[in-house]
């Protein structure tokens, strides 16, 4: 059974030889292969290189071209740093105030370059190993790119004092984040995941008004153009689990500060769960041993179409026999 | 305007009430010291203890930190006028490579609120920053921040640093952020970890000169 073929089978619920490993990979990988941060982020070949390589070396089930929150924001004219061997930095917000909001040009994916990037990116992986892994795209959700272009804190203040002037700049996000993922499913991704960090900041009445309504639109666009959709956010989303799963996500990621089998019971019938042990105290952190003991807990909490991974990136310096282990632990799992 | 009810404002996130509110007490004859202790800490310890358990959220605490920084405008001319005291004083940053601060603001603001006199370094602080600051300022504590897996490495080599520079002993060093756990402060040997920035003003009080 390949991964294209396990994952398939286990979103349906039907039985499978272990369940995917599904973990986000972003800068471990460049470090898995000794190549410089800067390069993954600026080069698709480097980042399918690597994340090849890491999927090969640990047994992981989906090929993502998901690296760092910036692509859109560049590609709108937003100054984005990219130290040789770093992250890359975002320090200027390119909307400072909502006056500027009307020269806030949609940029055409194809034209860009970080997107386009991007594209390349899932092409490539579609000639090297379409037929064997699920390919997915990335994306920012409406409000978390909001947040990337205006900053954390402007936004959180601006849902009580900008409401107006937000749903404008949502509006703009949504239309830039479809044309990116309608590309990027045009270029053979077969899943589109989507980051909305921020939107775990926000209590159910302010996720309801601003996040959720963009996701579901988002969605719905990702599903029109023949993928599925994969909703990712970071923190603790005890409080909006109710509402996530109204977002039409075909896969929703739990990030570990939530209850896991809470997450399952509320997502069953809607989407199936993915994760979601603690990235640093359990993967970075741990021992074999512990991790074993997380990954099975997972799958005791979880059904039959339940996937597995951290509740978020893979920290770049987990050491290596941690993340065999995660493979180990879905590979040993006795109760399939 | 009733003390209760400038409470309820900052609660709410009401800047220019508060504001006014203030201004009525100062009018009506409080002392400076009791409408910061009263009224705005005592506000801000209520939004702590709601986030805490999850009755509000982050942008309810930033209007609501806002709001008390309103009042505190207020009170500023009387406050430098009087000469103040301080608990001590704190340095505050996000780490090297982290660009992420409404952890670190709130934290800022309500340890300022509480008190303290407050040095924030911003984001993406060099360690080398931090060790600066700790030997010019002479800050009874530091706060580290971190939302990254990838950046909250950095508070082991601020640590190390100041080992290094033999002002360990003379420093408090708090670590927070999401990625960040009571353990992970243990292991890199910080004095302190907070959840949030309710919590952080709890466990800065500790090191109150």
């Amino acid at each position: 059974m390949n991964s294209k073929e396990r994952l398939t089978r286990r979103l349906a619920g039907k039985p499978v030889d272990r369940a995917p490993n599904c973990n986000l990979i972003m800068a471990f990988a460049p470090l898995y292969i000794g190549k410089p941060q800067s390069q993954f982020y600026l080069d698709y070949k480097v980042l399918v290189e690597s994340n090849l390589r890491v999927a090969k070396d640990f047994d992981l089930d989906i090929l993502g071209a998901i690296s760092d929150p910036f692509r859109e924001v560049f590609d709108f004219g937003g100054k984005v740093e990219f130290p040789e061997d770093d992250i890359p930095l975002c320090s200027d917000n390119l909307l400072k105030s909502y006056e500027d909001l009307p020269k806030l040009q949609i940029f055409d994916p194809y034209r860009s370059t970080r997107m386009q990037d991007r594209i390349q990116g899932i092409e490539l992986y579609k000639r090297e190993a379409g037929s064997e892994y699920p390919i997915m795209g990335w994306v920012e959700a409406p409000f978390a790119e909001a947040v990337d272009l205006r900053g954390m804190n402007e936004i959180m203040l601006d849902v009580y004092d900008h409401p107006e002037k937000l749903h404008q700049l949502l509006e703009i996000c949504l239309e830039a984040e479809i044309r990116s993922a309608v590309a990027q499913i045009k270029a053979g991704a077969d899943l589109i995941g989507m980051g909305d960090a921020a939107a775990s900041l926000l209590g159910p009445d302010l996720f309801g008004a601003f996040a959720l309504p963009y996701e579901q639109r988002l969605i719905a666009a990702v599903h029109e153009a023949g993928a599925l959709a994969r909703l990712h956010i970071c923190g603790n989303t005890t409080a909006i689990l109710n509402l996530m799963k109204l977002s039409g996500a075909d896969i929703i990621d739990v990030d570990w500060k939530v209850n896991f089998k809470l997450a399952c019971e509320t997502y069953r019938g809607y989407a199936a769960a993915c994760g979601n042990f603690d990235p640093v105290a359990v993967v970075q952190q741990g021992t074999p041993a512990r991790i074993r003991e997380a990954v099975w807990k997972c799958l005791d909490a979880g059904d039959a179409n339940t996937l597995i991974m951290a509740g978020c990136e893979i920290p770049l310096s987990t050491p290596h026999e941690n993340l065999k282990a995660i493979a180990e632990a879905l590979r040993d799992y006795p109760r399939y | 305007m009733r003390a209760n009810e400038i409470k309820d404002l900052i609660i709410k996130g009401d800047a220019a009430g508060t504001a006014w509110g203030v201004e009525e007490m100062l009018a009506a004859g409080l002392a400076v010291d009791d409408i910061i202790q009263g009224i705005l800490v005592s506000a801000m310890n209520v939004v702590g203890e709601r986030f805490r358990e999850g009755q509000i959220f982050v942008p309810e605490m930033l209007i609501a930190a806002r709001a008390m920084k309103a009042g505190l405008k207020i009170l500023e001319p009387l406050i430098l006028q009087a000469g103040r005291k301080y608990l001590g004083k704190v340095v505050i940053g996000t780490v090297k490579g982290d660009l992420h601060d409404i952890g670190k603001n709130l934290v800022g603001t309500m340890l300022q609120g509480a008190g303290w006199d407050v040095v924030d370094l911003g984001v993406d602080v060099a360690p080398e920053k931090f060790l600066k600051a700790v030997k010019e300022q002479k800050p009874a504590a530091i706060g580290l921040s971190a939302l990254l897996s990838t950046t909250m490495g950095s508070m082991k080599t601020v640590l190390g640093l100041l080992e290094q520079e033999g002002l360990r002993s003379q420093v408090k060093v708090l670590v927070g952020g999401a990625p960040v756990s009571e353990k992970y402060a243990t292991e890199i040997g910080a004095d302190g970890y907070a959840p949030d920035a309710g919590t952080a003003v709890h466990v800065f009080a500790r090191y109150a000169s």
